[in-house]
């Protein structure tokens, strides 16, 4: 059924989304979204808490985005369809609840676009060395270039990011194993650079604190749901490509740490914009400098490029409803993508690019997909007693319910803590605009909805109503 | 050099950004708005899957 | 219940709605900026004996700080800027309840709009 699509679709006809991913897809999806985290962000997890507060938080923030992915797996294999949680929001929790989902869904991505240009642009700029040179037009192009290939088909979109994810991925596993970390003392130099002097430097707290940007190990992984309607068979591939792509990070993740805390000390891992690029320097090696140079790069392309395939899926899903104006909801009849999406979404990235710097833009995105985690707790609780399991088919059952939900819940009030101890009157000022947009939605917006439509699951009905 | 690179890419985007713009103008004024929107929600499940269990 | 139909929207209402959006996008990432609400307190505990020693740093570290082109002055500031983590409770408990105070508005105005589409999908057929 997915052979005869390819044609462009004549008048009169339906054009949806193309179902032409595969697993691998999905995991460049997710990992390509993800992966620059190791390449920038984790290590301000060290200037919160030290570099062993990184690595605490690397395992516990870890353990929180394998509930999530867990989570994630279950109701997506069940409710495929693009925009991901929005659906999934849509017909579990309500119509209001699934507005502020695809509201968060697009703030993450497009902040992490935003700062994926960022750091893409200040890490060429870092390299040049030439006076004069800003990063405005590697920006540019990033967010431009990036646009057009999503524009032009997520085949091919998805091809390139399972390609430089590949590449950029396994830099890091070369840098690994080219500083013999087998054993301390000729590169690595951990117990000489991490003594209990000054491994946790603020205590507990420090550690706490270091949530905030532990995040950044893995945000975004969940981002793998968006594809729902453009794979073969989401039962299948979703829930496969989504786990392997979190063992994939977690391995990723501690060697990035234990290289990283390796080579330099935690004051400097703390502020510097390019650990891994670092690391490369550290080792004396210019074949490693370039490759690592390269490789944060080609994670930052990833990211931005699974980010406006995202983003945009979630606004087009959004028109689609009419909770936002249908015209958003546009398939382009060739190339068969949300083009209108990806249009409008284009200059509002490009704004924030000039004017936001790295730091703000990754913590917009953290608190986003804070608040989408707390969501997705509390929504497969909900999910479990409306579609109790037996009632419905699901492509995958993930296991110890409830305790993957508690642990999630927990945590995210972890990090909400920690978001407040750095950031706390940025919390409050985008929780009042998600509750003031959400108070337009529900009384003025929402009257262009048509009502029954919305639930599309050929599902019992639920129980308990 | 980094310099010329530099001006190559905003020359790219430029041409880039313009082709889209030109192409989504084509797009637009060709196919009828009922067609482009004409997308919905779930419909592989409502064909391909029965929901037995 | 009966069928809800909703009125269709004129494009200049369409027009509207999507500048509403984008302008509440803006004034929420751009405001906190503007108003120099980002970023975490931290501060210099400025030393007077600026050596690597008085920095606390072995040998080791001194010489990756040397590496990367630090002596210890440039590196005072990057090592003495610290966080001072201090709980202030009034804007801890303003933000709870903003927080908990959204979370209940929401999922009790979604459930009113989903007990709507639960009867309109299954109870009207």
């Amino acid at each position: 059924m997915t052979t005869t699509v390819l044609e462009p679709a004549i008048h009169g006809d339906r054009v949806s989304l193309l179902r032409v991913l595969g697993p691998a897809h999905v995991w460049a999806l997710g990992v390509g979204i993800v992966l620059v985290g190791e390449f920038t962000g984790w290590n301000f997890s060290a200037d919160k808490g030290g570099a062993l507060a990184a690595l605490i938080v690397c395992w516990i923030v870890g353990l929180l985005y394998t509930s999530v992915a867990m989570i994630d797996s279950e109701v997506t294999s069940t409710v495929a369809a693009a925009g991901g949680q929005y659906a999934q929001a849509k017909h579990i929790v309500g119509p209001l609840m699934a507005f502020n989902v695809a509201l968060f869904l697009v703030f993450a991505y497009t902040m992490l676009e935003v700062s994926d240009a960022i750091l893409l642009g200040d890490t060429i700029v870092a390299k040049a060395g030439v006076e004069g040179l800003t990063h405005n037009s590697f920006i540019a192009a990033t967010i431009v270039v990036l646009a057009w290939l999503n524009y032009r088909g997520v085949l091919m979109t998805l091809n390139v990011n399972f390609v430089i994810t590949a590449i950029a991925y396994i830099s890091i596993v070369i840098l690994f194993f080219s500083v013999s970390p087998w054993t301390q003392g000729a590169v690595l130099k951990l117990n000489e650079l991490v003594t209990p002097g000054n491994a946790l430097p603020y205590g507990w707290i420090g550690v706490i604190a270091a949530f905030q940007f532990g995040i950044w190990y893995y945000l975004g992984i969940e981002g793998t749901t968006q594809a729902a309607e453009e794979v073969r068979s989401p039962a299948r591939s979703l829930p496969y490509g989504t786990m392997a792509g979190m063992i994939t990070l977690l391995i990723a993740a501690a060697m990035t740490w234990y290289v990283c805390a390796s080579l330099m000390p935690w004051e400097y891992l703390g502020i510097t914009y390019y650990p891994l690029w670092d690391a490369g320097k550290l080792t004396g090696s210019p074949l490693l400098e370039n490759l690592l140079f390269i490789a944060t790069l080609l994670a930052a392309l990833a990211s931005a490029n699974g980010c406006i395939n995202d983003a945009a899926r979630a606004w087009f899903s959004l028109g689609r409803d009419r909770y936002l104006p249908s015209w958003f909801s546009a398939v382009h009849p060739k190339y068969r993508t949300p083009y209108r999406s990806i249009l409008f979404l284009l200059p509002i990235a490009l704004a924030f690019a000039f004017i936001a710097d790295l730091n703000q833009a990754i913590t917009f995105s953290i608190l986003s997909g804070v608040l989408q985690y707390t969501f997705m707790s509390i929504n497969i609780m909900m999910f479990r007693k409306k579609w109790p399991l037996g009632t419905i088919r699901r492509g995958y059952t993930h296991p110890f319910h409830p305790l993957p939900a508690i642990v999630l819940f927990c945590l995210c009030v972890v990090t909400f803590f920690a978001i407040f101890l750095g950031f706390g009157s940025q919390l409050i000022a985008m929780t009042i605009f998600y509750f003031l947009i959400s108070l337009w939605f529900h009384f003025y917006r929402y009257k262009f909805v048509r009502r029954g439509d919305q639930f599309t699951m050929p599902w019992p009905k639920p129980q308990g109503y | 050099m980094w310099i010329s690179l530099s001006y190559a890419c905003w020359g790219i985007s430029v041409v880039l950004a313009l082709w889209m713009l030109y192409d989504w103008f084509k797009v637009d004024t060709t196919y009828s708005e009922d067609v482009l929107t004409s997308s919905r929600e779930g419909e592989l499940e409502a064909v391909s899957e029965k929901h037995r269990i | 219940m009966s069928r809800y139909t909703p009125p269709e929207q004129s494009k200049a209402g369409q027009v509207f709605d999507i500048v509403v959006v984008v302008v509440a996008i803006f004034v929420a990432l751009w405001l906190p900026l503007k108003l120099g609400l980002a970023g975490a307190a931290k501060s210099i505990d400025a030393l007077d004996a600026k050596t690597w020693e008085a920095l606390g740093q072995n040998p080791t570290m001194a010489a990756i700080w040397e590496k990367l082109g630090y002596t210890p002055e440039t590196a005072h500031d990057v090592i003495q800027n610290r966080f001072h983590y201090v709980i202030d409770w009034p804007t801890l408990i303003i933000m709870a309840a903003v927080l908990i105070g959204y979370f209940v508005f929401l999922f009790r105005a979604s459930d009113r709009e989903y007990r709507d589409v639960i009867s309109e999908k299954f109870d009207d057929k």
